[in-house]
């Protein structure tokens, strides 16, 4: 059995599970956020109202707003605080980040383990060789909460082989970006997909972390990434409880396999409507942005900050464009005040945010008018979720967010190698 | 499970957030279907009677896992949703709530908006009556039809926690 299926058997009192199974499993770990939160909560106390099992695997994480712009989201939190506190469950109040960073640096993320969510990019948790899935709400609401379980369908498991090393200034969101328009929206419906090859392999956490991201986008079930000794080393820092590593066997079997080189790869960017709208850096040149961000599930690490900072370190970004920088979590802005970046951001002319989800969906912030324009290391450009359904959101790495934010339009980070000096 | 009803069709890729717009999201589901799908056909929700058929492209409800989207689409009065396919966690959420989708390969070049469809939940068959073409769906699991007999999820946890 590979680890999806190894996990799910244990996890529902089998020996041994086959794809197109239907499975109830006891579930580890159940995130949500303010929004679907407030959602999964309202089906819970109105439509199943049963008590909560287990509140010590439920964490809420007010990553939406940072604060609330009105009364009504104002009364919302407070509903959603009400509710965690009726229950016992975990609560990390606005300013703790995003729901994702947040329950790894907690200590909810622990391998061989089963995350659940209605946070449809969940599965960016298989980066620590979890199975990690979005559920909807009433799965939360009448399995997950009253009986700390769940039904799952055994997914059938593709494998993505990467290969190579990229090159200079490009980076492995450009990778993961690539691989969405390789496999395309809808490419892997249903499946489980396991990234490995020497290239995921070698790559530390955070940055394996943005290929299960890609997971939801490409239609999959759940991706992970196998857990090895770095996996080990990373959750030691996150939490002392124990976890089983599982590992897939090495006779399991795939549904199919897939090999990648990224060898050659340029710098990427996904413009609107869609993520599989990705094309190299040079489609979308000199278009122009208003607005550039750091932020969101997959951005806002310390790696995108330090890569902003390599690139505007000593210079001032385009007169009209707002940089908006949100750390993924405290930690985070903790070591960037520690490093030196955010004096170095803030005199480049960015503008330090709250530990939050960012623009997402402009629920707090990133609303934009239907000319505007935005540069960010999101995991979602669809219309709409930022204000105007015109309004544009390109997706790339930090360096290319970074050099688009200088020149005030969509740049290849490139020009600024061997130029500057600084990258 | 048969109903016949009018076809309102859309396109492919749409995600839950052109179903419920995100700034709707704390609204009541009633509030949210007299503005269901907005910003791609703002007739729909206007016109739309109950019994119609929703029938969309592919991976037809992608993004966010919020429940509130099929909700919204049930709360118009469809009687089901047909697609090319649809997104994992829309799929899994309309049997949760007890909204019957079918995944019926070919069916967007084989009906037009307006046309008069009827659809089999039970045979896993849609019926252009105005044209007069018919397309068999995929294969629902049994465990999924099960879950749509009864009305949904919640009516079924307690048994099925029981099982595992």
């Amino acid at each position: 059995m590979n680890l999806v299926e190894k996990i799910l058997a244990r996890a529902s009192g089998r020996l041994k599970v086959s794809p197109g199974e239907v499975v109830v499993a006891n579930v580890d770990t159940l995130l949500l956020h303010d929004l679907s939160g407030y959602i999964t909560s309202r089906v819970f106390e109105n439509e199943v109202k049963l008590p909560m099992r287990y509140p010590e695997r439920v964490a809420m994480v007010f990553d939406h707003h940072f604060s609330p712009p009105n009364e009504e989201r104002a009364n919302i939190l407070e509903e959603n605080r009400a509710f965690a506190r009726r229950h016992g469950i975990h609560l990390f109040d606005c300013g703790s980040g995003n729901i994702h960073h947040v329950g790894v640096r907690n200590g909810f993320v622990r391998p061989g383990t089963i995350v659940v969510g209605s946070d449809s990019h969940t599965p960016v948790h298989g980066a620590l060789g979890c199975f990690a899935v979005g559920l909807g709400n009433n799965s939360h609401a009448a399995m997950v909460m009253p009986f700390g379980k769940a039904w799952f369908r055994v997914p059938e498991t593709i494998q993505i082989k990467l290969s190579g090393r990229h090159k200079p200034v490009v980076t492995p969101r450009d990778a993961a970006l690539w691989l969405t328009g390789q496999i395309g929206e809808g490419g892997a419906v249903y499946k489980a997909l396991q990234f490995t090859g020497p290239y995921i392999k070698e790559l530390e956490i955070w940055d394996r972390w943005l290929f299960p991201l890609i997971t939801i986008d490409v239609g999959g079930k759940c991706g992970y990434v196998e857990p090895d000794e770095k996996t080990i080393a990373f959750v030691r820092t996150m939490t002392e409880e124990p976890f089983d590593l599982v590992t897939s066997d090495p006779d399991s079997e795939y549904e199919a396999v897939w090999e990648y080189d990224i060898s050659e790869l340029e710098p990427q960017v996904a413009a609107s409507p869609t993520l599989g709208n990705v094309k190299p850096v040079g489609a979308f040149a000199g278009a122009p942005v208003q607005w550039a961000e750091l932020g969101g599930h997959g951005g806002g690490r310390l790696e995108d900050i330090r890569q902003a900072a390599q690139i505007l370190r000593g210079r001032k970004i385009a007169p009209g464009v707002k940089f908006n920088i949100v750390p993924s979590s405290r930690p985070v802005f903790a070591e960037a005040c520690r490093e030196g970046l955010v004096e170095i951001l803030h005199e480049a002319g960015c503008s330090w945010f709250p530990p939050c989800s960012g623009s997402n969906q402009a629920i707090n912030m990133g609303a934009m008018s239907k000319t505007e324009a935005m540069v960010s290391t999101h995991a979602r450009n669809f219309p709409g979720r930022n204000g105007s359904p015109d309004a544009m959101m390109y997706l790339g790495s930090a360096y290319t967010v970074a050099a688009s934010a200088l020149k005030g339009c969509i740049a290849d980070p490139r020009e600024f190698w061997n130029k500057g000096g600084t990258v | 499970m048969t109903s016949r009803g009018r076809c309102w069709k859309f396109g492919d890729n749409i995600p839950t957030d052109q179903i419920v717009r995100s700034d709707r999201a704390f609204a009541s589901i009633p509030e949210m279907a007299k503005h269901v799908l907005e910003n791609l056909n703002p007739a729909f929700a206007r016109d739309v009677q109950p019994g119609d058929i929703l029938v969309a492209g592919k991976h037809f409800g992608q993004s966010s896992g919020r429940a509130i989207a099929p909700k919204a689409l049930k709360a118009t009065g469809i009687a089901a949703v047909v697609v090319e396919y649809a997104a994992r966690l829309f799929y899994r959420n309309c049997f949760e709530i007890g909204l019957p989708l079918l995944e019926c390969p070919g069916i967007t070049d084989g009906v037009s908006d307006g046309d008069t469809l009827t659809v089999d939940m039970t045979a896993g068959l849609v019926r252009n009556e105005t044209t007069g073409r018919e397309f068999r769906a995929r294969p629902i699991d049994p465990f999924l039809m099960g879950m749509l007999a009864v009305g949904g999820l919640i009516p079924m946890a307690s048994r099925l926690a029981g099982e595992g």
